[in-house]
């Protein structure tokens, strides 16, 4: 449906040089392996002393994919956990689909690291079998070891070289899940013990021999560009070694990280600007064009009888607008990336979420064949998407290069990190609902207006999926209506944008699901009773692209409800909301909230969280990305970026405040299983926590609230 | 530039630098210690947070000249090898996700406990009103806090 999912679909199917048996022993590699290294296939290598080394093919954010990745091939390989390395990916023949994000990371790999996993095994049982006369059919793995009938016992790393020489099994038979012995366990972070020590190497902690230090001045409007400056004020700034041009501003080199930006500073009272087309661009003025497309023509996503005729004959028209404002990512460690440009080739240090493009664009930049770039990715302090931009990886390949090679870490203040994002845009929605004579909704109209994320994706240009891209989360109403119309109405904006934790999902579900309680409220029908009954008896259901087993979905607003004891007598002034999604028709999840209004502040005690994403490799995990999910967007329930005169009024922390921990809710996850195979986790809770705290503000204290961020004077009752 | 006299993870370092330099960037790029983190440089993330004398310090907001005579403890110098109870308690409640700031909340617990061996809720909102951990690890750090408090909460 969208092209951020097609983009990692296709680069999620995993590398040609993956598929097994391309790399069929040891003999087969280049010489730099040990000769003694089993390496079946590119995600291991099994050593003489029997450790692993796993390489994992999405990175690592905090989603823990360093953790569960290696988690499924274990499994089939019936590895000791405590005798694995884990090593990171790079971009090349053997990773071609490191773009991570959509949750898409387990189930694009889930088949083929348990093949990866099981094809090991199998060749081990070989080498064991043949050494032993035996069958391999007498022969089992436990723990790193291949066990043999009367107590034969020979350990993974004594098999090694044997392994390497066994034919490459074509369909290794998998395990059972009730053979799992380490899936479906609660497994700590593989990395816990490098992080509480302060050893973990992030893109900002990578240090190489020589390396400088680069803060780049740019213009504060987006696309703006230098046009006067003075350079020598900055090269007298003690440790400032250059000042040179870039195609996005100037950058000043220097030996530590605060010599560039105090050479920065200096340097940025000396120059004069070129602001560009955007410099007029403020949020007022787009918040007219936007009210203006609410009304207009618009690109139509999802369309189901003829929702504007019920409309016009309806008994009743119940109608709202919603407003959901331009956001920040945020990740507490800003954009940076190191760069080393040396004769035969380039080689970047970069937390990327999209490796191959990212070293597909600084070789572009460089004028070098992507191979001759090599682009490692550190742990990433945080991604919600920003890092899928390449930005600021190709932006220090310029700058390596304009300063004579580097190596050469360019460093974004949190400034720099707010002014130069890659935004989510606000959105305007327009909802509509017909009731028939009877009360029952007869059709649903939900118009959305604002920026298109995927054409500043796609470089400016339209695609075919725009508008169902745009309105993920809208027309993926999950609701049984006999007549529908989800449309956008695009409205350009000079400001670049980008993928967001939840993406277009947040806003639009923000929208349905409030609205829908406001209609279960007009209509006077409970809103749980209300939703199971527009879920109905529905079974599998076709939007556009994909499908959704709305089943599965009401299955999890059911439990949901339980397990947050909906109905239940509350104290005056506290109330319980929902929501639900059906996130890419792939992961099912509800919310209920509970929360009160103190002292004019709104206070949200507890969420329950209901989720169906198949099957849970790591429950640990699985709960940490639901806490998180949910805290990423309460936090947008508060915050807001707004433009003034082209440029964003917020800059930091300070203005954009994002949850902290007095203002954490209690969060309690039930995992609901289908029996289905993994799906994702990293997005689904975010989009539900927004409308389940609104309708829930609304059960306690009557006020309804359309329009985001939430602002203090919004809790005083008229 | 004066030479500055800072002792940091028990260690005597003889610093020459600008003495409004940040402490953060005298650890980063000066000393090589990279587990103190560069989050905000307006201090209110709490990612650079180290020890001065024993106060948890947010080491953007503090120069090398306030740093200069004192000592100071990273997130490196906390333990040997990860055996302090806040870090073990952050093994045990799985806290991190990215990891990115969890040093400098670490660094806040463990001043936390030294100054108050058993807080309150209320107390533990107070130490981190100033960290910001975008991934949301919120109720295990609360979590972790307590445990390595000697009660699991």
């Amino acid at each position: 449906m969208t092209d951020r999912r097609d983009f990692l679909k296709v680069t999620g199917a995993l590398g040609a040089g993956l598929v097994l048996g391309l790399r069929l022993d040891a003999k087969a590699l280049p010489g730099k392996v040990a000769k003694t290294e089993f390496r079946p296939n590119a995600f291991l290598a099994l050593g003489p002393d029997g450790r692993v080394r796993i390489t994992v093919p999405k990175v690592e954010m905090g989603q823990g994919v360093r953790t569960a990745l290696p988690m499924v091939l274990a499994e089939e390989m019936d590895l000791d956990w405590s005798r694995i390395d884990v090593v990171n990916a790079t971009p090349g023949p053997d990773f071609k689909s490191m773009g991570t994000g959509g949750s898409t990371s387990v189930s694009t790999t889930w088949t083929t690291l348990r093949q990866a996993g099981a094809a090991a095994r199998e060749m081990l049982k070989a080498a064991a079998a043949a050494q032993w006369g035996l069958a391999v059919g007498q022969c089992h793995t436990e723990k790193g070891f291949v066990l043999g009938p009367g107590g034969r016992k020979l350990g993974y790393g004594d098999l090694a070289d044997a392994a390497a020489k066994q034919p490459l099994p074509s369909k290794p038979p998998l395990k059972k899940p009730g053979d799992f012995r380490l899936l479906g366990k609660r497994t700590p972070r593989f990395d816990g013990t490098d992080i509480v020590t302060g050893k973990a190497v992030f893109g900002l902690d990578v240090r190489r021999p020589g390396q400088r230090f680069a803060a780049v001045l740019r213009c504060p409007v987006p696309g703006g560009k230098p046009k006067a400056w003075d350079k020598s004020k900055a090269e007298a700034v003690h440790g400032v070694k250059a000042v040179v041009e870039v195609p996005t501003g100037l950058a000043v080199i220097a030996e530590s990280t605060w010599a560039a930006f105090k050479g920065r500073e200096a340097l940025a009272a000396t120059t004069t600007w070129d602001e560009g087309a955007a410099k007029d661009f403020s949020s007022a003025s787009l918040e007219t064009k936007m009210r203006a497309a609410l009304t207009g023509p618009a690109d139509e996503a999802r369309k189901v009888g003829d929702a504007e005729k019920v409309l016009a004959t309806a008994a009743r028209l119940l109608e709202a607008e919603y407003s959901f404002p331009y956001q920040a990512h945020a990740t507490v460690e800003p954009m940076n990336a190191t760069a080393h440009i040396g004769q035969a080739g380039a080689e970047l240090w970069v937390g990327s979420q999209s490796a191959n493009r990212a070293q597909d664009r600084a070789a572009a930049a460089l004028g070098l064949k992507p191979e001759q770039v090599q682009l490692n990715v550190p742990l990433i302090g945080g991604g919600f998407g920003r890092r899928l931009g390449t930005d600021f990886s190709t932006e220090a390949a310029q700058v390596a290069k304009a300063a004579g090679g580097g190596p050469i870490q360019v460093v974004w203040d949190r400034e720099d990190d707010f002014r130069h994002d890659l935004f989510h845009p606000a959105t305007l929605h327009r909802m509509r609902v017909g009731l028939d004579a009877t009360g029952g909704i007869s059709a649903w109209v939900h118009r959305i207006a604002g920026p298109a994320i995927l054409r500043s994706w796609m470089g400016g240009q339209k695609s075919p999926t725009q508008a169902a891209s745009e309105a993920n989360g809208a027309l993926d109403l999950p609701y049984g209506i006999p007549a529908i119309t989800v449309d956008f109405g695009e409205v350009e904006a000079p400001t670049p944008l980008g993928w967001w934790r939840g993406i277009q999902i947040v806003p639009n579900v923000f929208a349905r699901e409030c609205f829908l309680d406001e209609v279960a409220h007009a209509t006077g029908m409970d809103p749980l009773q209300l939703r199971l009954k527009l879920l109905g008896d529905q079974g599998v259901v076709k939007f556009g692209g994909e499908e959704a087993d709305i089943r599965r979905l009401k299955k999890v607003l059911q439990v949901a409800a339980a397990k947050a004891g909906w109905g239940r007598k509350l104290p005056p002034g506290r109330g319980l909301g929902l929501a639900c999604h059906a996130y890419d028709g792939r992961t099912y999840a509800a919310q209920v909230a509970e929360v009160s209004v103190e002292k004019g502040q709104l206070r949200i005690h507890k969420i329950t969280c209901t989720v169906d994403c198949g099957f849970v490799v790591n429950p640990l995990g699985l709960e940490a990305q639901v806490e998180g999910g949910i805290a990423f967007g309460l936090s947008a329930l508060f915050s807001q970026i707004t433009w003034e005169k082209g440029r964003t009024v917020q800059t930091g922390y300070h203005d954009f405040p994002v949850l902290r921990l007095a203002d954490m809710p209690s969060v309690e996850t039930h995992i609901v299983s289908s029996g289905a195979d993994p799906s994702g986790m990293g997005e689904p809770p975010v989009p539900l926590a927004i409308p389940a705290v609104l309708n829930a503000l609304f059960a306690a204290t009557g006020i309804r609230v359309r329009s985001l961020p939430l602002l203090p004077q919004m809790l005083q009752k008229a | 530039m004066p030479t500055h006299q800072l002792t940091v993870n028990g260690r005597v370092h003889h610093v020459d630098a600008d003495p409004a330099t940040p402490l953060l960037w005298i650890l980063r790029d000066t000393l090589g210690l990279t587990g103190t983190k560069f989050g905000c440089g307006q201090g209110v993330c709490g990612s650079c947070v180290v020890h001065l004398d024993g106060q948890a310090q947010k080491s953007c907001q503090t120069s090398l000249r306030e740093a200069a005579g004192h000592k100071v403890v990273t997130i490196e110098g906390l333990s040997k090898a990860g055996t302090h109870p806040v870090q073990h308690s952050w093994i045990a409640e799985d806290v991190a996700q990215c990891g990115y700031c969890q040093p400098g909340m670490i660094m806040t617990a463990a001043a936390l406990l030294q100054h108050k061996p058993h807080p309150t809720d209320r107390d533990i909102d107070d130490a981190f009103a100033d960290h910001v951990c975008r991934c949301g690890t919120y109720s295990r750090v609360r979590k972790a806090v307590h445990r390595a408090a000697g009660g699991v909460k």
